[in-house]
């Protein structure tokens, strides 16, 4: 038979089982907490007055610069959108030439729009997109510029 | 498209200018001695934009903004290359807003150059968020009349109704009678 050691109590007993609720002992008490919340949102509020008036500024600054070159970035895009205008009305041109009855820019003849005090009117997506292949409208539409 | 061919559109040769082939960080940071140099186009461009809510009738002014472009741009790259360039790359490596609070001595260096060359102070904080009025002498636009399609006729009154008519003319009535 060979030999083991039996697994058994310590001499004289286990300790007694501490199975009493025990609350946690707390850094600062009730009226420490409330006065440090106090204290600290008191410092922030008067560092923030200063910090308040920074910022502000900054923010005026960036404005400013996307206000100044505004003129800019519209002038392009405006010559951009009537060069893609052109383009479309001369691709449904050639793509119509041989079908009886079509007018560019009408359905069948009949105008799209009522527009009596011939105002500028912006052509819906769909009207933008209709020369483009199924990549480029959705590239278009999503605004990707690579894809 | 919605526009005949009878529509008014520019020609191709209308619509292609030399255009500003400069990039997002580069507008930034000349933003406001740009926006000081050519405000008058600038101002002029918008006024027109916003009156007539017709690109095809504002490209000259347009066109006149890209050229005020170049003339600055010209002049800042004959000038003061170097000091642009700094303060350009120090805006544009400063993070997802480009913005300038990190690069001020690179400013300073840069607006002395454009004040010695150019003789343009950075305008004051604030001056292109504010209204700014301008004196034009370009003519306010007038839309085309609106023309109402002719007025119906009123229906006949009650007492046209009562009036006794001639049987022959309601052969209806005297199919009845």
């Amino acid at each position: 038979m060979a030999s083991y050691k039996q697994d058994l109590p310590p001499k004289g007993g286990f300790d007694p089982i501490d199975f009493a609720a025990r609350a946690p002992k707390r850094m600062f008490g009730g009226f420490t907490q409330f006065g440090l919340f106090i204290g600290v949102t008191g410092l922030a509020w008067v560092a923030w007055s200063y910090v308040k008036e920074i910022v502000r500024k900054e923010k005026l600054e960036l404005n400013d610069a996307r206000i100044a070159v505004e003129p800019f970035i519209y002038a392009e895009k405006d010559r951009a959108i009537l060069t893609h205008y052109r383009r479309c009305r001369d691709e449904e041109n050639e793509l119509m030439k041989n079908v009886k009855g079509w007018e560019t820019g009408t359905l069948w003849g009949e105008p799209v729009y009522h527009n009596v005090r011939s105002r500028y009117i912006k052509p819906s997506l769909e009207e933008l997109v209709t020369h483009m292949s199924p990549k480029e409208q959705h590239d278009m539409i999503f605004d990707k510029l690579l894809r | 498209m919605p526009y005949t061919n009878q529509e008014y559109l520019p020609s191709y040769e209308e619509l292609t200018v030399p255009e500003l082939e400069v990039t997002s960080a580069v507008f930034r940071s000349a933003a406001h001695h740009l926006g000081k140099y050519c405000d008058n186009v600038c101002k002029e461009f918008m006024l027109c934009r916003s009156e007539e809510n017709d690109p095809r009738k504002c490209l000259n002014e347009g066109k006149a903004v890209t050229r005020c472009g170049f003339e600055f741009f010209g002049k800042v790259k004959k000038h003061c290359y170097a000091e642009f360039n700094q303060y350009m790359q120090c805006v544009d490596h400063s993070g997802r807003l480009m913005d300038f609070k990190g690069c001020r001595k690179t400013q300073a260096t840069y607006d002395n150059c454009i004040k010695q060359y150019l003789g343009q102070d950075r305008p004051e904080l604030g001056y292109f968020s504010k209204v700014r009025l301008h004196n034009t002498s370009r003519p306010r636009p007038v839309l085309a009349p609106h023309e109402l399609p002719e007025r119906v006729p009123d229906p006949p009154s009650p007492e046209e109704l009562r009036k006794p008519t001639d049987k022959l003319k309601n052969p209806h009535l005297t199919a009845v009678i």
